[in-house]
């Protein structure tokens, strides 16, 4: 008999959940498209003064990537509660806040490693500046997987009803992340240290990772009773 | 010392259960109205006729006799109902739940009447209804995670399973509470270097001093009051079809 | 020979409605529990309440570890199957078969081989292309990964073919042979040898 680690299931979960993402290749793009239709819209109300734009931007990009990575978690249980594949997570003798943890590394791969990658293209069409670009990036990776995160405890808590309602359980707790990452942008814009920003962010992505994904266990033991 | 301990662990015990909390809050009900009525209206009272006019603003600062108190409960609630909610998630003790849901909405009135007190006191103090500093904002936050929670109980069907999904939610309401506050005033101070507080309390004198502090206890008095009938209520609610309710109401179904 | 599991005074209450009350059994190594009951009537609850997926009212569940003691907590691992099969409709035949926690480390022939055992040759068809009788094959050929001292399946026989039906009769009697125990739910009494208790 084969005895298996913890970490050769997490790689069958990460594979699995990967290839099924790619066959299905609206779960990668709609939030990536998503997140350009949203900053698409600042302009287009607000007028295309170069100033103006670039002087929103770092708010412009991080509304837009809250909303879309918020949006776009509503599935990241839903398929497999539905299908039982769920069950295996909390019937195994693993710790299952591990499992979930993977459940979110994979939904983040999947939405906000596109909005990371659309997020350059935004700071080009918003005007800001090249030397933002880097800390524009290091703060949405530690907000976006912040906000995977929380996303995925919302989702929990509210499977199989609306995705406005498990956002919207959530959005409150995701303004210090957008309050940072915007800082930190805005910081870099008129060169400013923003390191303490990127620190804290961190801090709450340490803390975030297994206090975050403990309580989602429980949220979603709760979709059983 | 022993049989303290025995009594405190007793009473407890007995506080999980719900027909013997109806029992002892029918009790206290009567004191506790009379109690927290009489001390509320002292604080009010000493605070808006018989304090003394503060020299730079007026009477209007009056309003802050309503306005700390309700924005120091809103607060104190959250906290407490995040305590229910752990003691609800660890030891599933029903009355903790049932606490928590009945807690939410005299926290989130509480949250409103400090923003919209603290709105009436800025546009005679500051000349506009509203201003995003770091205390209001950190309030206005805090009143949004009461909506959240409220609004998140009311989807789930089973109350119990709401109970515990509040539970939840608290839990990281008030690991994220502090880390809120610190956020918004960063963010006052990187786009506002000035900062200011529209509702910054005058240099408190005694004579302000002590009505504040009889209006403050006043209104966790007042509190324990409408959490005891929300959540008589509440029991009564769920455990209608239970027999110490029939019982308790004559049969009446 | 002592029972794997046992259940003492089982019972479920949710929303007032008594879901089940006073389930009282053992499990012996290679022998099977069927229970059996009509839609609603709680076969699913009692099976994850036994798991430990969900809170039980009354009564308490005993696991046997490896020093002969009963505890409240599990130290082997079971398999279960629920109603939904926890098939992927992305993933072909083969991969629903290689990406789970149980076939890790089995050779690619192996699989094939357990493909075959249950009667499914077209191993590169996604799964969402089957039929209902072709999902469940799929999920028995997972009870064949690795041995597990006790199989929790709800309702392995609904919506089966007579051959279906005596092919999972068939790896049961195999299985039991080899000391594993199933239990199993149902609307109707199986032919495979339990003990039958109604719910």
């Amino acid at each position: 008999m084969m005895q298996s680690s913890i970490s050769d299931w997490l790689t069958i979960i990460l594979r699995r959940d990967l290839i099924i993402a790619f066959r299905r290749s609206s779960t990668y793009i709609t939030p990536l498209i998503f997140f350009l239709i949203v900053v698409t819209f600042f302009p287009l109300a607000l007028g295309p003064q170069e100033s103006l734009l670039s002087s929103l931007a770092p708010g412009v990009i991080w509304i837009a990537a809250l909303l879309a990575s918020l949006l776009a978690v509503e599935t990241i249980f839903s398929e497999d509660f539905r299908d039982g594949t769920l069950d295996d997570f909390f019937i195994s003798l693993e710790p299952s806040f591990i499992l979930v943890f993977a459940k979110v590394l994979i939904h983040w791969l999947i939405t906000g490693l596109p909005i990371l990658i659309a997020s350059m293209i935004a700071a080009l069409v918003l005007y800001l500046p090249f030397e933002s670009f880097i800390p524009m990036i290091f703060s949405l990776l530690l907000g976006t997987s912040f906000m995977s995160l929380l996303g995925a405890l919302g989702a929990a808590l509210s499977l199989g009803r609306s995705a406005i309602l498990s956002a919207i359980i959530v959005l409150p707790f995701s303004i210090p992340t957008l309050l940072m990452g915007t800082s930190v942008i805005s910081s870099s814009l008129i060169n400013q240290d923003f390191s303490g920003y990127l620190m804290i962010m961190g801090a709450m992505l340490a803390i975030g990772i297994p206090g975050l994904c403990l309580l989602t266990v429980e949220a979603l033991l709760l979709n059983y009773e | 010392m022993n049989k303290i301990w025995n009594f405190i662990k007793r009473w407890f015990i007995e506080m999980g259960s719900p027909p013997l909390f109806y029992k002892w809050s029918s009790k206290i009900l009567p004191w506790l109205s009379i109690v927290s009525i009489l001390i509320l209206g002292v604080g009010l009272y000493w605070g808006m006729f018989y304090a003394p006019t503060d020299y730079k603003q007026g009477d209007v600062y009056r309003i802050l006799f309503i306005h700390v108190p309700s924005a120091i409960l809103g607060q104190s609630i959250f906290m407490f109902m995040a305590i229910c909610g752990f003691i609800n998630m660890i030891w599933r003790a029903k009355i903790s739940g049932m606490m928590l849901k009945s807690a939410a909405p005299i926290g989130a009135s509480f949250t409103l009447l400090a923003l919209v007190t603290g709105s009436i006191w800025g546009k005679p103090t500051w000349g506009t209804w509203w201003v995003w500093d770091a205390r209001l904002t950190s309030t206005l936050i805090l009143f949004f995670i009461y909506a959240a929670l409220i609004g998140l109980h009311s989807t789930i069907e089973d109350k119990t399973k709401a109970d515990r999904a509040v539970s939840i939610l608290s839990i990281v309401g008030i690991a994220i509470i502090p880390v809120i506050k610190k956020s918004v005033d960063w963010w006052q101070t990187l786009h506002q270097p000035s900062t200011f507080t529209i509702t910054s309390s005058p240099s408190m004198s005694p004579d302000m001093y002590q009505p504040l502090l009889i209006c403050v206890i006043g209104f966790y008095l007042f509190f324990a009051l409408l959490l005891t009938l929300n959540l008589r209520n509440e029991v009564l609610e769920r455990e209608k079809n239970k027999n110490w309710v029939r019982q308790l109401f004559g049969g009446l179904s | 020979m002592l029972p794997n599991l046992k259940v003492e005074n089982l019972s479920s209450v949710r929303s007032e409605k008594v879901i089940f009350d006073n389930i009282n059994f053992e499990v012996m190594p290679g022998q099977n529990i069927e229970i059996i009951g009509s839609n609603g009537s709680g076969k699913t609850t009692l099976l994850r309440t036994i798991l430990g997926l969900i809170n039980q009212d009354k009564g308490q569940i005993l696991w046997l570890d490896d020093n002969d003691n009963y505890n409240k907590f599990r130290t082997f691992d079971c398999f279960y199957q629920g109603h939904q099969l926890g098939i992927k409709n992305l993933l072909t035949v083969y991969e629903n078969l290689q990406l789970t926690k149980n076939s890790i480390g089995m050779p690619q022939e192996e699989i094939y081989k357990l493909l075959e055992r249950v009667g499914l040759s077209n191993i590169n068809d996604f799964a969402a292309n089957l039929s209902v009788g072709q999902r469940k094959r799929i999920a028995v050929a997972r009870w064949l990964l690795k041995e597990f001292k006790v199989y929790l399946i709800d309702e392995p026989f609904s919506a089966l073919d007579d051959k279906a039906t005596l092919l999972i009769e068939d790896l049961i009697k195999e299985l039991n042979a080899k000391g594993c125990s199933f239990i199993i739910t149902g609307h109707r009494p199986s032919n495979i040898l339990a003990s039958r208790m109604e719910i």
